[in-house]
């Protein structure tokens, strides 16, 4: 674990631009913050049937993660519960896994899936699933995570509500590292 | 040392001191340690907790590698003062995040923390790693620095209180140790004042006043008691001084009294010796001065008897006998007493010569021959063979020897009376016995006690009956004594009476100048050395009766007589005529017998001449010394007289005879016949 994270610290530092090597160690970075998310987010205890219930991932859209996310999550473990990834092409692959999605805990949403946002959320409200995205916006629009780039550096926006709302209780330590950002009107979620 | 020394109060309150403080001391520093130990501890422990925390905030930061969040998460730290540095380390050992207070920098810090969770001290300050977790995953590392500033601060502070406190404390226990020393100090000083009191004034009447019942009160006590002790003895000490110096005055005073008595007793021995002296020089010259006119009264009545024989006037004869008698008595008794007195005085001498018994005894017995036959009694003379020659004082032995026979005669009537001399020898020494006995009277046993003491005649009717002045016996013992002999007696009444006298053979003079005084010196005269007339005789005295009865003596005994009345016409005499001998006086005017006698001697042609000293002075010794061939006492011995002056012609008979002149006439004029008469001298 450590040694994964010192690989990707050092990989984050240059360039994130360049083609090939920056983009998989952002996805790298963002392999490890998901990683800290589930560490620092609180589920429902009735989320999980089991104790040793996995933790389960999903990829919604364009995966740019490749095996990274694989890699890293190896044998993780949180609070005794593995990980388990699950690859969704498209918001309507979605809706037919509607049945699962109370098994899903983390839901990434890919750029990819921008366009059909609004809908995904709608899908997933009320069930407590953590949304991760890395599009502009995505909390605003009712993302609880949104992963973004920052002077080559990986930041997050918290939605705080829309976490609320799926009833997950988000660490104040991830919280003072993130930033917050409030929800947007309903009628402009509509417009969207 | 110096401590040792000090007085018992000051070390009594610096014990207190020293206690109150070490006990003081000790328990502050064992809570100060406890309390430094425990609030480090407590500061490890809080520094801890602060790494926890600060891990715990900081943990997400690291793991989202959230550079800002986590060094805006050690500027935390800025509230806590102590907090030198706080460094966040990656998990690969790099420094993530730090904060330093102020400007300081830690270089030193950088190689840390190698144990997972660890605090140590590094010189002053604690060290404190911490691994920074998130849900058991390590994110990093945590160090935190502090420089305890609050244990220091704490420490220092306490060092400050301990000191105040302290002084206070050593203030107080000066105070109490002060007053509470009093309790020991007190007394033991009052003894020690007491004690100089005592030792100052020599007062020991003085105690000590106990105080209290402890140790110090019963040495107060052993103290007045040895004090009360010591008074005693004190006072019976001076009592017994008092006493003595008493006795001591007594003592002197009697001291005193009796040396008084001593010096009265001394003057009274010196008068009293004063007295006897002057009373014996006075016996002495009364008697020279009674015998003067005795000379002239015995000499001229034998003269005149003499007389009367030749003519028909026979009537007066028996009264001239009398007369003559009655001056014989009168002498005897003069000679007695001055003999008595020259013995008390202490004057008599001795004057050895050695001569012999046998003709001494003959010559006595012819003397006594006639107061012998007066009581018609037999006198038998008995001498041993061997008894030869002896040396002693002649005068006196022959005058013991007639005391003894004339008392022999004078109280025995119509009996006998006999003489032994025998020579023994006893105790190594020669002896020479006398023996008187007689059939007389004889003597009683009381008054055989005072036999031998002056005046003490055994009776005084015997003195009336048989006369005499009873001094014989008494002078006699004297003699005796005098030459180392003995005389004794022995005798019962009516049975007679043995008197028996001891002289030694030799008898010596125990005087530092025993020069032999030999009583006939005889000078040999060289024969024709000087011419003189062996038949002549010069004849010097002052008095002209002796001058008269000499020159009828000697012309009756064929002899040229001249006679001179004073010195200066002897020597001129004896210088024309060279008599072949000189008689002279001694006590005369202008010129005395001893200036004589020496001038006679000095001349050559004189000094042969025979010098026959005739006086009334007893000192035989000078007289003999000056030159003297003899020395005759006055009144004269007729029969010495002779004796000596014939033997002196017939040494001489072969010298040629120049004059030769049968009657010659005295200075003074008077025919001079010659003395039928005998002086009879009893010494």
């Amino acid at each position: 674990m450590v040694a994964i994270l010192a690989m990707l610290t050092a990989s984050a530092a240059p360039d994130a631009r360049s083609q090939d090597t920056s983009a998989s160690s952002e996805y790298l970075i963002k392999a490890g913050f998901i990683y800290n998310f589930a560490n620092l987010v609180q589920w429902p205890a009735a989320t999980f049937p089991q104790p040793d219930s996995p933790i389960v991932i999903a990829i919604l859209g364009q995966d740019h993660f490749g095996t990274t996310l694989d890699r890293v999550l190896q044998g993780k473990k949180v609070n005794g519960r593995p990980f388990l990834i699950k690859r969704l092409k498209s918001v309507p692959e979605l809706l037919k896994s509607v049945a699962e999605l109370k098994e899903y805990q983390i839901l990434f949403i890919s750029s990819s899936e921008m366009p059909r946002l609004a809908e995904a959320i709608q899908i997933v409200k009320g069930i407590p699933v953590l949304t991760i995205g890395e599009t502009p916006g995505f909390a605003k629009n009712g993302g609880m995570i949104n992963l973004i780039l920052e002077d080559n550096r990986v930041r997050f926006e918290v939605n705080v509500e829309a976490a609320k709302e799926a009833d997950l209780n988000i660490s104040s330590r991830l919280l003072a590292l993130a930033r917050i950002v409030p929800q947007a009107p309903a009628d402009g979620r509509k417009a969207e | 040392m110096n401590l040792l020394n000090l007085s018992i109060k000051r070390k009594l309150i610096l014990m207190t001191m020293l206690t109150s403080s070490i006990a003081l001391l000790l328990s502050w520093a064992s809570f100060l340690i406890y309390d430094l130990i425990s609030f480090r501890s407590l500061l490890t422990q809080d520094l801890s907790t602060q790494a926890e925390i600060i891990g715990y905030n900081s943990a997400a930061a690291m793991a989202f590698r959230d550079q800002t969040a986590a060094t805006a998460t050690l500027s935390a730290l800025t509230a806590k003062g102590d907090i030198v540095g706080a460094v966040l380390y990656g998990p690969n050992g790099k420094m993530f995040a730090h904060y330093f207070r102020g400007e300081e920098t830690l270089p030193e810090l950088q190689p840390t923390c190698s144990q997972k969770k660890s605090y140590r001290f590094q010189g002053q300050y604690l060290e404190v790693c911490h691994d920074v977790t998130l849900n058991g995953d390590r994110v990093g590392t945590l160090f935190l620095m502090s420089d305890m500033r609050q244990w220091s601060m704490r420490a220092q502070r306490y060092a400050k209180i301990c000191f105040v406190f302290a002084l206070m404390s050593a203030f107080l226990a000066f105070l109490v140790s002060s007053k509470l020393q009093k309790l020991i100090s007190g007394p033991i000083m009052h003894l020690e004042d007491t004690m100089k009191m005592v030792s100052a004034n020599k007062n020991y009447e003085v105690r000590a006043v106990k105080s209290y019942s402890d140790e110090i009160g019963s040495l107060m006590d052993g103290f007045n008691a040895m004090l009360s002790d010591i008074q005693q003895r004190d006072t019976a000490l001076r009592g017994a001084n008092e006493e003595l110096q008493t006795r001591t005055q007594e003592l002197e005073e009697e001291i005193t009294q009796r040396r008084q008595a001593q010096e009265e007793l001394l003057k009274a021995k010196h008068v009293a010796e004063e007295a006897s002296r002057a009373k014996s020089t006075f016996l002495a010259n009364m008697s020279h001065e009674l015998r003067t006119p005795l000379n002239a009264i015995i000499g001229y009545s034998e003269m005149l008897e003499e007389e009367a024989r030749g003519s028909e006037n026979s009537g007066n004869i028996q009264d001239l006998q009398k007369i003559q008698a009655a001056g014989k008595h009168l002498l005897s008794l003069i000679n007695d007493v001055l003999d008595l007195s020259k013995i008390e005085a202490g004057k008599m001498t001795l004057h050895l010569e050695t001569f012999d018994v046998t003709g001494m005894i003959e010559e006595i017995v012819a003397t006594l021959q006639p107061a012998v036959e007066k009581n018609r009694n037999t006198l038998h003379v008995r001498l041993a063979d061997q008894v030869g020659m002896m040396r002693a004082d002649i005068t006196k032995v022959r005058q013991i020897l007639f005391n003894l026979l004339s008392n022999a005669c004078k109280f025995t009537d119509h009996g006998s009376i006999s003489v032994d001399v025998d020579r023994r020898l006893e105790d190594g020494r020669d002896w020479i016995r006398f023996e008187v006995v007689d059939t007389g009277i004889g003597i009683g046993a009381k008054q055989k006690e005072n036999l031998f003491k002056e005046f003490a005649q055994a009776d005084t009717s015997i003195s009336r009956k048989y006369g005499g002045t009873g001094l014989g016996l008494a002078i006699s013992y004297r003699f005796v004594q005098l030459m180392k002999g003995r005389i004794a007696v022995q005798s019962e009444p009516g049975q007679g009476a043995t008197f028996r006298v001891d002289l030694p053979a030799q008898v010596r003079i125990e005087t530092p100048d025993s020069a032999p005084a030999e009583g006939t010196s005889e000078v040999p005269s060289p024969a024709g050395a000087v011419k003189t007339d062996r038949d002549t005789i010069l004849v010097i005295d002052d008095d002209a009766a002796v001058r008269d009865l000499m020159s009828r003596f000697l012309t009756k005994l064929d002899f040229n007589v001249f006679a001179a009345g004073s010195g200066e016409e002897g020597l001129r005499l004896a210088r024309q005529v060279h008599p072949g001998i000189i008689t002279l006086d001694v006590v005369m005017p202008d010129r005395d017998g001893w200036s004589v006698l020496n001038q006679l001697k000095a001349e050559p042609e004189l000094s042969e001449i025979p010098v026959i000293m005739v006086t009334i002075v007893d000192n035989q010794g000078l007289g003999l010394e000056l030159g003297a061939s003899h020395y005759l006492v006055k009144p004269v011995d007729r029969e010495r007289l002779a004796a000596l002056v014939e033997k002196h012609r017939n040494m001489h008979s072969s010298a040629p005879q120049t004059v030769r002149i049968p009657v010659s006439m005295s200075p003074d004029g008077k025919h001079v016949g010659p003395i039928g008469a005998e002086i009879v001298r009893r010494r």
